[in-house]
């Protein structure tokens, strides 16, 4: 749930105001679970800068921005967020463009073989717009219903027609599933870092752990640009971290966006075969050790041999406080290759998480598709996936050291090439998975469960920054 | 160079190609020291390693770092006439490490596991910014003139991380073990012998 109507004014440990006016909204928090139907539209902006631009100070005045809302819900968010085609698109000089990260710049698609994104996760399998650099704006539209939905995006379709000439490159309808679960049954979402200033009712699991047992809350600048990050939060020179020319670093961040197919038949054939050999539990009880986490999203930490009886709730303060290191160094509780312990893997890369405290990300991700019949076990060929979308002040740092190091590859778990075993890609590399404990179980190399069908790197202005594009003070 | 039988990710952000050999990545930084510097690196850092305890624990236990290694040069290797002999006006800190891993990783864990071990080694050289904040000591240790693009550089196991080896030796002695003793086992007791292996090694997989 959301708590944007929250009226404190939110403020950084060192006291500096967080201008949540000019940070756009579902970043810092959730839009809540209310808001579960949700329509990303991409646009070419084929009718020229002044088009483009004209079309971006439009899209500005119905961007939704972190401040408390007021009153009561409003009926759907609207937010943008620009590819770096996309600038070059709006006419930016070249010189600002210079000033975004070199990976942004580059690419998702350039930096594929970097991702895991070969084999059959390679661009030439993805949809033409994310390889032929049209893709230029992301429009997410959240809405409380699916009538609230048409009507925000039939008024973005007629914005786009009276500002001339743009073309809908692709749109993807998205919408969670019943109990807040993705397709492959799991419910989803429940660690996200916890932010001074911002989440810090989240400290405990969402924070830095510390060898005190304590944890605390990440610098703001670790997720919006323009703040101190964690490098830079004890800088007696004051120095920011770098972000693109002004305005555009001031409140924005970087985005990643990623199409991800997922072939539920095939896992749930995959786990059903092999929990035939488990001998340690049952299917469910596999169907955990393999995410790190029950069905319902109770960590295998806590409640290592069987569910909570109530169902889990990952609000309540304290669900998500566990570590590795205390008592799970082996992962005869939570497996060292779950997924939730390679994600995120808190303290178990040892130096008080010095290792992996800057590689956190701001997750948003909604299934696409509708749901494969329970208990079906042959595909019905129906395209269905995740939306991952995250937010990170540096790509290159956050999002792909999580996905290069620590799920594509397995070394720095001491898992050789092992790939996450639920999103891993090619079989070959080696992507299997032991389950340690007393009796160890093996899980053969598979073939991939979750393909690459898209993406892009973007960027997501401040509002300022926004309105500054669209009058064209940058171009 | 051979293709890595099984290239792993591509990690060396900022690295040259040339410094990259299958999973093993090469780093070599010569920076110039200044006066005060000899004396404190040749008593202090060089003669004294016990005075350093732990930041060179701390080195070793980071498995991604394959070695580290410091070396104070004066002047240029003499090869024979007809080169002359040169003694360098300024003494350098000439600096090789090969690691795995991500480039900034590896200079992260410089930064915030050994930073004052860090300070206590390139300290007295022109231009260090200190361990923290990393950007301006990523950016020290990646400007062109210091990073040095290795000539040659080989890695006998290329697809293995230090990591991946010791896990191989480690089961292979488990292996050993089994083999010592398998002819003179029931198949009953073979399959506890393998499924004990099986749990033993379980960290090896």
């Amino acid at each position: 749930m959301t708590k944007t109507d929250d009226a404190r004014p939110a403020v950084t440990a060192d006291g500096t105001p967080i201008e949540l006016a000019d940070i756009q909204g579902d970043i810092l928090r959730a839009y809540g679970n209310a808001y579960d139907c949700t329509t990303y539209v991409w646009i070419g902006l084929t009718g020229g800068p002044q088009a483009g631009r004209d079309l971006v100070a439009r899209l500005a005045e119905e961007v939704t921005s972190a401040a408390p809302w007021g009153g009561g819900k409003p009926t759907h968010h609207v937010n943008v967020a620009v590819t770096a085609d996309g600038l070059r698109a709006l006419g930016v000089r070249p010189h600002v463009i210079d000033s975004f990260s070199h990976e942004f710049r580059q690419g998702m698609k350039d930096r594929a073989e970097r991702l895991g994104d070969v084999g059959r996760n390679d661009p030439e399998h993805w949809t033409t717009c994310f390889t032929d650099g049209s893709a230029h704006l992301l429009v997410t539209v959240n809405a409380l219903t699916p009538k609230r939905l048409d009507e925000a995006l039939a008024r973005l379709r007629s914005v786009i027609t009276e500002t001339h000439g743009h073309t809908i490159v692709d749109e993807q309808a998205a919408k969670m599933l019943p109990g807040s679960r993705e397709h492959f049954g799991y419910a989803d979402g429940f660690a996200q870092p916890a932010i001074e200033g911002v989440s810090e009712e989240k400290t405990r699991g969402g924070g830095v752990p510390q060898s005190s047992g304590r944890w605390r809350p990440l610098a703001l600048g670790e997720f919006i640009l323009g703040y101190p990050d964690e490098d830079t939060r004890d800088d007696r020179e004051r120095r920011l971290p770098s972000a693109p020319d002004a305005p555009l670093g001031r409140n924005g961040t970087y985005m990643v966006w990623r199409r991800l197919e997922q072939d539920v038949a095939r896992f749930r054939r995959t786990v059903s075969a092999a929990a035939e050999r488990y001998e340690c539990g049952d299917e469910a009880k596999l169907r955990a050790k393999i995410v790190g986490r029950w069905d319902d999203g109770a960590p295998l930490s806590h409640y290592p041999d069987a569910p909570p009886e109530d169902t889990f709730d990952g609000r309540i303060p304290g669900a998500n406080d566990f570590r590795f290191l205390d008592d799970d160094v082996l992962g005869a509780k939570c497996p060292i290759g779950a997924h939730v312990r390679r994600t995120n893997p808190r303290d178990a890369l040892g130096w008080d998480g010095a290792l992996s405290f800057r590689h956190r990300i701001i997750r948003r991700g909604m299934p696409y598709g509708p749901e494969l019949p329970k208990r079906a076990t042959q595909d019905d060929g129906q395209e269905r996936g995740l939306v991952f979308a995250c937010f990170n002040a540096s790509i290159s740092r956050q999002f792909e050291a999580i996905q290069v190091q620590w799920v594509t590859d397995g070394n720095v778990f001491g898992l050789g090439h092992d790939s996450d075993f639920l999103m891993g890609g090619e079989p070959g590399s080696g992507r299997s998975m032991v389950i340690q404990g007393e009796c160890p179980f093996y899980l053969a190399p598979q073939d991939p469960f979750v393909s690459t069908r898209g993406g892009a790197y973007l960027f997501v202005p401040g509002l300022d920054a926004l309105r500054a594009l669209g009058v064209g003070h940058v171009s | 160079m051979s293709p890595p039988v099984n290239a792993g990710p591509q990690t060396g952000t900022g690295t040259p190609p040339g410094n990259v050999n299958g999973q093993a990545i090469a780093i070599t930084v010569f920076s110039t020291v200044k006066r005060w510097g000899v004396p404190w690196l040749k008593a202090l850092v060089f003669n004294e390693p016990k005075l350093l305890p732990q930041t060179l624990l701390w080195l070793q236990k980071l498995s991604f770092i394959h070695f580290a290694r410091w070396t104070l040069v004066t002047e240029l290797p003499h090869n024979g006439a007809p080169q002359p002999r040169q003694k360098l006006r300024h003494p350098h800190l000439y600096f090789e490490s090969n690691f795995n891993g991500g480039w900034e990783e590896y200079i992260d864990a410089f930064s915030y596991v050994l930073g004052p071990g860090m300070t206590a080694f390139w300290g007295s050289s022109y231009g260090f910014p200190g361990p923290v904040p990393t950007a301006p000591f990523k950016a020290y240790i990646q400007t062109s003139d210091l990073t040095l693009v290795a000539s040659h550089f080989y890695a006998a196991y290329p697809e293995s991380t230090v990591t991946m080896i010791e896990q191989s030796l480690e089961l292979d002695g488990y292996l050993d073990e089994l083999r010592a003793k398998v002819d003179k086992l029931s198949p009953d007791e073979f399959v506890e012998a393998f499924d004990a292996l099986l749990a033993k090694g379980q960290r090896c997989f």
